[in-house]
This record gives structure tokens, C-alpha cells and sequence, in this order.
């Protein structure tokens, strides 16, 4: 029982992490209909901003993570969305009107090109990187379960940014012009909504959150590598879909539900924590079969 | 359509376009007789091995200044001959020298140590780089300036005797451009400029294609084989057979040779479910993989599972088999899933080979260690790995396994063609066009669909089979995620739908790797932002199946219009 709570915590863990990407792909989606595989590795990148950043401050900033750490999210973040919006601006928005497949393969040229990028200019980045320890220490222990303090941190902030965003995206003016450009382009065009901006907005608020959830890997695991943009990329996409793709809601839910199947899945199924992974892909596959739409989503409109 | 330029959007650089090509060219001649470097480099003379040795001077002079002189003379004749569709043609040569000139800078920078190295440095002078830049540069300018016009148009016919003249002619330049193009600079890290070389032959060779098929040739061309389709087949596959007898007759190019061919023969079946039937595949390499899988464990090999030894033959049909079952369960979701959807699955289908064949799912892949000893082929008591002789000619190691693969990748060539212009094809391509108005018009689609996953499966599983034999050792490593996008890019890069496409796409991207050893770094990277440049740039690929080009085109010219109607509003 005490094995199964813990993997219960450990599931919700990941699964913050996994939201906090899998927001930036549904936001996309939701607005371009592109899958932007890339934006994995706007979450690698960013965790490898992160360290830059903690790398260059001065020794005696190093020591104290009050200052530290908060510094990290600016650098990942910035490294994040200048990465993002380049890749907005000379990769996607050139393709706006190409045939579909187009910007798909786009998207996998630049993130087969921002992982190689990290590999090869970025010192030492060929194995794994340790993170610096400017996390909160220490465990919340509640009966059996350890939860560390970073993971509460972790799951913390991806449940408040989500709110924070979804409050954003149905309040604010920008919001309703997202939402009006998700819904019909041209008509939002003629209501005066500037499609580019709404546009990269989106890709920045994906990077963003994505910036976080860079920092907060590096310190979750304390050790990144360039494989773990890829790899945590299709768990959100995963989560993105079965949430129901333009969904902020169904992405969180979505992603919650992913970490769970791969903490119990690793637990409690044959073959253990070697085919966690797989299990996900055959969630995956379940839920295009048989419900393409997600939990949240609407049933996909046939576009003329 | 007219072939005269008149119809060409006209630019600021309008009044320019002549002088500009006049000057480009006379430039471009000029820096092929300038010197190019201050010293000698320190591997050896630059560029060491020449592809042709053009005159002896104290600069070093060497094959690369053979291509930059012939593309200004070029680009003078194109300048002030009759030309159709001129901005087209200078352009692309102007490209061509810039190229040239960029890659050999480049190399003379980094290598030689800085920009001293390709102007003036300890009283000598070196501006040959330099100048061919600039002549590159002002006649891709002049190509705008005269305009960009609609790709030539030849009406003329030829008669049959005269065609198979001129296919046979093509077919042979082209044999030789692929010999050249493999052994330019030499066998791998041989040469230290080997890399160089390759790619300054590549600017070349991209600069001339891109005039001839400015003129309208390649297009003529292909109309021509179009027409005589046998006979270019039989020519094709025997100026390809013939390539043992090349330079390229050695033991390390027959290899590389047969490992193109393999991936060529998988992107043909791939170009099966991504180019007729438009379904997007992401995990197809995993379909090669099984086959492989199954071809070891069925060959003998010490860790195989099964204790049975089939001969290749069997064992490659239920490769094949296998892999075709796998195909049709991966491809049935396209039942529900469509567009994006659908590769995603398929990626998690790949994926998850992938996963599975690293933890050596039932024991058949043997995991991280792989399936090493999967005995060579042998017919009539010759192994395919040895070098055999036919009465006094001696031919290289690996000849055999190359002209399998020949073989291998004519067999898939004639299935895709047979099954593109069949009932079959038809519908594919029906469906990819518009999937409602296809089963509207009585195609079962479902069942279509499906199909198309079954028998791009067994090709890839076919290619797998021989792969397993040719390579001895079969690693779920070979299957990975980025050579199912390297596959796909190969299909891309060539052309969706087209059959020499997807084998020039193939052996571009292989052979790539094998000539950029120097930058076995950056290669990954280099072929990222390739994906990105060629969707941005030219998203039908470099031979486009011509049913799919007419596509583009009225799309493109619908999009112009849409502008001119917004330009004209503002």
C-alpha cells in the first residue's frame, strides 16, 4: 500500500511536469494546428539555459539560492522564448499556408537541429549535466509517502500557472483574441486581431512555461541531458491529446493522468519501469482510436 | 503559359539584369585564375586530390577553378545567348559559383587560419574566393533582374531512335556523376579535404542541374523516359550495374553503394504510404527492423532464437511476411485516426519497437548486445562479402551484395510504379487528395488505407532481410526514431509520389554522412536545418512527381494572386 501511495505522489510529480509542457502544445495546436515537436526541446534548451545561467554567476551568488534559483528561471526562461520566437518567425510563419505536411517535418528539422545544437556547443553537454543544488532540501513526509520539496515546489507552480493561464486566456483581451484566432483565423482578421502577434504570444506563454519546467526538471532529477527534451515531449503531447488539443484543462488533467500510468504502470506491470514508456504510447494510441477528441475536447471539426 | 520572360514579375534589379550576369561571369572567370590561397596548407597542398587537374601555377591551382571557370563561362553564354527562361539559368549557375566559392573560402578560412588565409597575408595576395563570391552573388542578383520566369518548355518531339540517343546519353552522364560524385576526394578520412571537395563538387553539380532544369530539360527529359518507360528502366538498371566497373569499383563505395540502396528500396515502400496514399509515417523504419529481426533469428546466426536455419530466400518472404502484419495492425487505426493524428501513432508504434527490441522482448532481439554473426549470403558456393572474378576481370568485395541490391531496389521500383498507375494507385491517390470525396466516389477507403501500410511494410521488411545478411549484425539501434525521420526525409528531399525521388533522396542522405566525415559533429545538425530549408524552400522536393507538381504550382499561383488582390486593396 505504502508502495503504490508513494508511486501515487511520484505519478502526480511527473505529471506537473509533464502539464507544464503539454500547455505548450495544446496552445499551439489549439491556435495553428501544428504539432511543433520542437517545443520538447524548447524545454531542453531552457534547462540548459538554466545551468548556463547558474554557471556564470559569481561564486558567492552561487551559494546563496534565494538569489540563485530565481535568476535560473529568468535565464532558462529568456533562452526559452528567444529560441521559441526564432523558431516562430523563420521556421513556422513562412509555412502558414504550405500543405500540412510541411511544417510537421519543419518541426522535426528543428528539433532534430536544437538538440544537436546542445549537443555540440554546449561544453560537455554529450552526458548527463549535474544541477546545481539551490533547490529546497529535504522531504514533506506525510505517513509514508517522501515528498520532496522541489516536487512540492514542482507541483506547485504548474497547478498555478495553469490557473493563471487559463484565467488569462478567458479574461483578458489578448485571451478573447486567442481564442477568436483558435476559432476561425479569418474572421478574427477581420475583427482586427493581428494573427501574428496572437501567434507568437502563444509560442512565447508556451516557452514560458516550458522555461519552468526546464529549471524544475534539472532539479526534480538532479541531472539533464539532451535526450530529456524528446523524450518528455511525447509524454506531453500524449497528455495534450488525451486531454483534448486546445484544452488548457484537459492538457493538466491530461498530463496528471500520464505521470500516474507511468509511475504504476513502472510499479505494478510486467516488464517494470523498462516499459513504462510503452504503456504510454499504447494509452496514446487507445485514446486517438477511440477518442480522438480527448476527454475535454470537441469532435474535430472537417475543415473545407 | 508562354516560355517568353514577359509574363516574369519585374524588380528594382530589372535594368541591372544584364551587366549584372556580364559582370558575374567575367568575374567568375577571372577568379578561377586568381589565386585562392596566401601558403600552403598544412595537410598538404589545398585542395590535395583534384577531381580534374586544370593547369599547373604557383597557387596551388586544382579542380575546384575547372568549376568556378566553366560556371562563368556559363553564365556569360547564358547572359547573352537565347536563352528560355534566362533568370532561371542565371541564377542557378550564379548559385552554383557561390557555392563553390563559399565551401572551398570556408574551408581555407577555418583551415588555414583566418581571413588572412583568402585575401593577403605576409605580401601575398589571394582574392580568388573572394571574387568568386562576389560573381556568385551578382549573377544570382542578375537572375532577378531579368525575372524569374515559368521553367522553360520544350514542344519539340524526337523520334524514337533519337530519344533512346538521348536517354542513353543522360543515363551515362548521369552514371558518371554518381561515380564522381562518389570518389571525389577520395575514400573517407584519406584525404583531409575529402569533405571539401565533396561539397564544392555538390555547389557544382547543384548550379548545372538547377540551369538545365531552368531550360526546361529535365522536365523534357523526364517526359521523354516518361514516355519510353521500359527502356529507361532496363538503361537505368544497367548504367547501374555498370557502376563496379567506375571508379567507384571498390570494395569501401560498393558498400556504402549497397547500404544507399537498401535505404533506398525502404523509401520507395515508404514513399508507397506517405507520397500515393498521403498518410504520414513516422515509425517506418521500425517495419525494416522486423524484417531484419526475423531474417537473423531465421539465418543461423549464434544468438538466434529459433533454432531453425531457412535459406535466405524463405526467410526474406516471411520477413517480408511479418513485417506486412505488423504494417496492416499499425495502419489499422487509419480507420479512425487521420492527418496529425495518424502520425502520432505511428510514432508510438515506433517507439514502441523500439522500447521493446532494446529490452529483448521473448528473447528474439538479444537486447543491447545485439545479433552479431548473421552468416553473408552465398549462391553456387560465392560468398556475396568476396571479391569474384569472371574470366580475367576482377571485381571488388561486396559486388554481389551490390548487385542484389540493384536488383532489390529495380523490384521495388516496379511494384511502386506498376501499383501507382494501377486501379490501386489511383485510389491512393485519391485519398490523399481529398479522403470524403474519394469514399464518396465509391473507394473503400478503410481497406485502402490499410493496404497501403501492408505493403510499404513488406518492402521495408524485404529491404530489413537483406540488410540483416549485408551489415552481419542486427541492433534494435539501427531502428531508431531519427531514421524513420531520415527515411522520410530522403522521401521528401526527392519528391513525394516519384520513383528516382525517393533513391535520389536516399542516396544523398546516406552518402552525406559517409563524405562529411569531417564534420561527423555538426552532420545531425546540418541535416536538421536541411529538413527546415527544403520545407521552406523547396517543399516538393528536388524531382517532384508530376502530378503533384501541377498541384503545388496552381496552389502557388493562387497564393500569388491572393496577394496581388491584398497589394492592390492597400
Amino acid at each position: 500500500m505504502s508502495v503504490l501511495l508513494q508511486q501515487l505522489a511520484n505519478g502526480v510529480i511527473q505529471g506537473a511536469l509533464i502539464a507544464l509542457i503539454a500547455l505548450g502544445y495544446t496552445m499551439v495546436y489549439g491556435i495553428i494546428q501544428l504539432i511543433n515537436f520542437a517545443h520538447g526541446e524548447v524545454f531542453m534548451v531552457a534547462s540548459y539555459g538554466g545551468l548556463a545561467t547558474f554557471t556564470l554567476l559569481p561564486d558567492d551568488l552561487k551559494k546563496s539560492p534565494a538569489v540563485a534559483l530565481p535568476l535560473m528561471f529568468v535565464g532558462g526562461i529568456v533562452v526559452a522564448v528567444v529560441v521559441a520566437v526564432i523558431m516562430e518567425r523563420f521556421a513556422y510563419r513562412p509555412l502558414r499556408n504550405a500543405p500540412r505536411l510541411a511544417p510537421l517535418i519543419t518541426a522535426l528539422g528543428v528539433s532534430v537541429f536544437l538538440q544537436e545544437a546542445v549537443r555540440v556547443f554546449y561544453p560537455n553537454a554529450k552526458s548527463n549535466l549535474p544541477y546545481p543544488k539551490v533547490f529546497p532540501e529535504g522531504n514533506l513526509t506525510i505517513g509514508s509517502v517522501n515528498i520532496s520539496w522541489t516536487g512540492v515546489l514542482l507541483v506547485v507552480l504548474s497547478v498555478g500557472l495553469a490557473i493563471i493561464l487559463q484565467t488569462y486566456i478567458n479574461r483578458s483581451r489578448m485571451g478573447r483574441a486567442m481564442r477568436a484566432t483558435a476559432q476561425d483565423p479569418d474572421t478574427a482578421k477581420l475583427m482586427g486581431v493581428n494573427p501574428d502577434r496572437v501567434i507568437v504570444l502563444t509560442f512565447i506563454i508556451g516557452a514560458v512555461l516550458a522555461g519552468v519546467a526546464g529549471i524544475m526538471f534539472g532539479g526534480y532529477l538532479n541531472n539533464i541531458n539532451i535526450d530529456m527534451g524528446f523524450q518528455n515531449g511525447i509524454f506531453a503531447f500524449t497528455a495534450a491529446v488525451l486531454g483534448g488539443v486546445g484544452s488548457i484543462r484537459g492538457a493538466v488533467i491530461g498530463a496528471f493522468i500520464i505521470g500516474l500510468i507511468k509511475t504504476v504502470a513502472g510499479q505494478y506491470m510486467p516488464g517494470g519501469t523498462q516499459y513504462d514508456y510503452v504503456w504510454i504510447f499504447v494509452v496514446l494510441i487507445l485514446v486517438l482510436v477511440f477518442r480522438p477528441q480527448g476527454l475535454f475536447g470537441e469532435p474535430e471539426r472537417v475543415r473545407a | 503559359m508562354s516560355t517568353v520572360d514577359t509574363s516574369a514579375k519585374r524588380s528594382a534589379l530589372a535594368p541591372l539584369g544584364k551587366p549584372f550576369a556580364a559582370a558575374g561571369g567575367v568575374l567568375g572567370i577571372v577568379a578561377a585564375l586568381l589565386p585562392w590561397v596566401t601558403f600552403s596548407l598544412n595537410d598538404g597542398n589545398w585542395p590535395d586530390k583534384a577531381t580534374l587537374q586544370f593547369f599547373d601555377a604557383p597557387f596551388l591551382v586544382t579542380g575546384f577553378r575547372w568549376h568556378v571557370l566553366l560556371l562563368g563561362v556559363l553564365i556569360l553564354v547564358a547572359a547573352f545567348a537565347p536563352v528560355p527562361s534566362k533568370g532561371r539559368v542565371v541564377r542557378a549557375l550564379g548559385w552554383g559559383l557561390a557555392l563553390v566559392s563559399f565551401v572551398n573560402a570556408a574551408y581555407i578560412t577555418v583551415k588555414g587560419g583566418g581571413l588572412g588565409a583568402i585575401t593577403a597575408l605576409d605580401g601575398a595576395t589571394a582574392f580568388g574566393a573572394v571574387v568568386g563570391l562576389v560573381a556568385g552573388v551578382l549573377a544570382i542578383l542578375a537572375g532577378y533582374g531579368i525575372g524569374i520566369g515559368p521553367v522553360g518548355e520544350w514542344k519539340f518531339k524526337v523520334s524514337t531512335p533519337v530519344a533512346y540517343l538521348v536517354l542513353l546519353v543522360s543515363f551515362g552522364a548521369v552514371l558518371y556523376a554518381v561515380a564522381a560524385m562518389l570518389t571525389t576526394g577520395g575514400v573517407g578520412s584519406a584525404n583531409p579535404y575529402a569533405g571539401a571537395i565533396f561539397l564544392s563538387f555538390l555547389g557544382f553539380a547543384a548550379g548545372v542541374l538547377g540551369a538545365l532544369s531552368g531550360v526546361g530539360f529535365v522536365r523534357w527529359l523526364s517526359a521523354l523516359s516518361e514516355q519510353h518507360r521500359v527502356f529507361s528502366v532496363i538503361v537505368l538498371a544497367a548504367c547501374a550495374l555498370l557502376l563496379p566497373f567506375t571508379e567507384a569499383g571498390n570494395e569501401y563505395w560498393m558498400t556504402v553503394a549497397a547500404n544507399i540502396g537498401i535505404y533506398a528500396a525502404t523509401a520507395i515502400g515508404l514513399n508507397i504510404v506517405v507520397g500515393l496514399a498521403g498518410l504520414l509515417d513516422l515509425g517506418y523504419v521500425a517495419f525494416m527492423g522486423i524484417g531484419a529481426l526475423v531474417a537473423a533469428n531465421f539465418s543461423g546466426a549464434a544468438t538466434a532464437h529459433f533454432g531453425i536455419t531457412l535459406p535466405f530466400p524463405i526467410a526474406a518472404v516471411i520477413a517480408a511476411v511479418v513485417a506486412g502484419i505488423f504494417g496492416a495492425i499499425v495502419g489499422s487505426p487509419t480507420l479512425r485516426v487521420r492527418g496529425d493524428y495518424l502520425a502520432i501513432v505511428t510514432l508510438a508504434f515506433g517507439e514502441i519497437f523500439t522500447r521493446s527490441a532494446q529490452n529483448d522482448i521473448g528473447g528474439i532481439t538479444n537486447g543491447s548486445n545485439a545479433i552479431p554473426g548473421v552468416p553473408a549470403l552465398s549462391l553456387f558456393g560465392a560468398e556475396f562479402n568476396k571479391s569474384i572474378s569472371i574470366g580475367a576481370v576482377k571485381l571488388p568485395a561486396g559486388v554481389l551484395y551490390y548487385v542484389l541490391i540493384v536488383l532489390l531496389v529495380a523490384a521495388t521500383m516496379a511494384v511502386f510504379a506498376n501499383l501507382k498507375f494501377s486501379r490501386i494507385g489511383r485510389a491512393w491517390i485519391a485519398i490523399r487528395e481529398d479522403e470524403d470525396a474519394a469514399r464518396a466516389m465509391g473507394i473503400r477507403t478503410g481497406k485502402m488505407k490499410i493496404l497501403a501500410f501492408l505493403i510499404g511494410a513488406m518492402l521495408a521488411g524485404l529491404a530489413g532481410a537483406v540488410f540483416a545478411h549485408k551489415n552481419g549484425t542486427v541492433s534494435y539501434e539501427s531502428f531508431k526514431f531519427l531514421e524513420s525521420v531520415t527515411l522520410l526525409a530522403a522521401v521528401i528531399l526527392g519528391g513525394m509520389g516519384s520513383i528516382p525521388g525517393a533513391v535520389l533522396g536516399a542516396a544523398l542522405l546516406f552518402v552525406l554522412p559517409e563524405k562529411l566525415r569531417d564534420f561527423e559533429d555538426y552532420r545531425l545538425m546540418i541535416f536538421g536545418l536541411a529538413l527546415i530549408l527544403i520545407m521552406r524552400f523547396r517543399p516538393v522536393g528536388l524531382i517532384p512527381d508530376a502530378h503533384r507538381r501541377a498541384e503545388m504550382i496552381e496552389r502557388a499561383d493562387e497564393n500569388a494572386e491572393e496577394a496581388h488582390v491584398e497589394a492592390k486593396k492597400a
